[in-house]
């Protein structure tokens, strides 16, 4: 009678200590998982890793857009040899080739600016809150494209992805969707048109650039360049509820198409 | 007794070789032991942008397997030389009337949304400005872009078709689209798959039902089963801009 709680309260205590070793491993484990996701010290290995694993889809995509625009030129020749001596084709391929640089599927070049945006740096008063501030108010970007638009810029795109028509910019869960391609920060805004019409015109007082820098502490550096490359859209266009109002058709004399020349293409876009 | 300090003995051992091992486990993952420190937006960074990428690679990689099945359509078949005319004035037929959709160029017909904004019917309280109760630029713009994100796939505002250089900016009393000035009552119209885009609009919290429940604009929805969405109206101009050649270009890649 007298043994029986001397034992178990040795037990207690050896099992006791058992769980407090066994609970500082579990937790030294699982602390060192979580700064995998959350960010702070990592092992380097494993940044190294993000990084080569980037470089080398960046490298495979440079190697497809090659491999796309060599497919095309293929095709352009095969065409070209078709078209030479064809009235209604040469008006119908002059005329494709005017809609597929208005619909951003070209690669453009021309001067510009290039608008680099991203998020303020923490400092003791202001160290954020953890979201990224431009992600969160992404309707300012929307804004500034809207105002590089009213400065007469002609082709825009924002970390690659070319504003189109149907461009949307929303915030989707952590990331921000452009064309419906996740981004992140730091935002790469390159245009082109007049670059001193478009430096005044976000640049101006109370505008949005001032607005981004004051208000949200935002970093926004400006830079005018002579010459920038704008890749075409490269997402993929469906229309599964529209359909052309007037669309252009093939010439109703089948013997001669040529000698109908005019007849399909001119009254296509109403 | 004695058994049971054995027994006790063997269950610290075996403890400690459990700890040993979970630790090891944790070590490995690191290989050479190296840290840096990195802020979780660089790796938000890093994972986003690795996610754009692939997305991106996808669909270049599907755009060549389209541009390749073109190519063997015309010159494969071994078909006679009027028949391969005709299939190839097709295809740029189909081509033409597609990019010109696309482009804003040709008007557009389907089913899909209209959407009515106009200022506010009532008196303003005392801590809001006269601004509060009225269609902004910005205004437009977000419902334009909620539009595109559901999918819409050609809009005009009061006639205007949108198309990439769009620009919508407040001046004075109009709001002008395209270049040209519109006065309120706003008339969006948008084809495209309609509940989705009017579910985007008026769904709870969504821009819309904010604008007219909280600022209490006019903001109506009405579906359309046939629509017509005019072309853009305003002559392109490229003063700046020039395609990249190709051929140069793809070499000095």
């Amino acid at each position: 009678m007298e043994r029986k709680p001397k034992k178990s309260i040795g037990g207690a205590i050896v099992i006791g200590i058992l769980a407090v070793v066994v609970g500082l491993c579990i937790s030294v484990q699982i602390s060192s998982n979580q700064s995998d996701t959350v960010g702070g010290l990592i092992p380097s290995v494993q940044v190294n890793d993000l990084e080569t694993q980037l470089k080398n889809l960046r490298m495979e995509k440079e190697a497809a857009v090659q491999a796309l625009l060599d497919t095309e030129a293929r095709l352009a020749e095969i065409e070209a040899d078709r078209i030479s001596d064809d009235a209604f084709l040469q008006t119908l391929s002059s005329e494709l080739e005017k809609y597929k640089m208005s619909a951003g599927v070209v690669d453009v070049k021309g001067p510009g600016i290039v608008i680099t945006i991203d998020d303020p740096i923490p400092t003791e008063e202001n160290p954020g809150d953890g979201y990224s501030t431009i992600m969160v108010h992404s309707d300012l970007m929307l804004s500034l494209v809207n105002k590089l638009k009213e400065a007469g810029a002609e082709a825009i795109s924002i970390n690659g992805n070319r504003i189109v028509a149907n461009t949307e910019i929303s915030l989707a869960g952590s990331n921000v969707n452009i064309n419906g391609n996740p981004t992140a920060p730091p935002y790469i805004i390159s245009a082109i048109g007049d670059p001193e019409t478009m430096e005044s015109a976000i640049t101006i007082r109370y505008g949005i650039v001032e607005l981004m820098r004051g208000t949200y502490a935002l970093q926004v550096n400006i830079a005018k360049q002579e010459e920038i490359t704008i890749t075409r859209y490269s997402g993929i266009i469906t229309f599964r509820y529209a359909t052309p109002y007037a669309p252009v058709e093939a010439p109703v004399t089948e013997e001669d198409p040529s000698a109908e020349g005019e007849g399909g293409t001119g009254e296509g876009e109403e | 007794m004695k058994q049971g300090k054995k027994k006790r003995a063997l269950l610290v051992i075996f403890c400690f070789a459990v700890c040993f091992a979970l630790i090891l486990v944790t070590q490995t993952n690191i290989t050479d032991g190296k840290y840096v420190y990195v802020s979780s937006s660089v790796l938000d960074y890093y994972e986003t942008t690795i996610a754009g990428e692939q997305q991106e690679l996808d669909n270049i990689q599907s755009l060549i397997r389209e541009t390749e099945a073109k190519i063997e359509g015309m010159i494969s078949e071994d078909m006679s030389e009027e028949d391969a005319h005709e299939a190839f004035q097709n295809s740029l037929i189909s081509d033409v009337n597609f990019y010109g959709m696309a482009s804003g160029e040709m008007a557009v017909r389907g089913p899909g949304i209209t959407v009515t904004i106009d200022d506010s019917q009532r008196e303003i309280y005392f801590w809001e400005s006269p601004n509060d109760v009225i269609v902004h630029d910005q205004d437009l713009l977000l419902v334009l872009n909620e539009l595109k994100l559901a999918g819409a796939e050609a809009i005009s505002i009061n006639g205007q078709r949108i198309v990439d250089e769009t620009s919508i900016s407040c001046s004075g009393y109009t709001v002008s689209i395209n270049g040209r000035n519109y006065a309120r009552p706003f008339v969006i119209r948008a084809v495209g798959d309609g509940a989705r885009m009017s579910a985007a609009l008026l769904g709870p919290g969504c821009y819309g039902t904010i604008l007219r429940d909280y600022y209490g604009l006019i903001f109506e929805v009405s579906f359309d089963s046939d629509m017509i969405i005019p072309a853009y109206s305003e002559n392109r101009t490229y003063d700046y801009l020039e395609p990249v050649d190709t051929v140069k270009e793809g070499e000095s890649n």
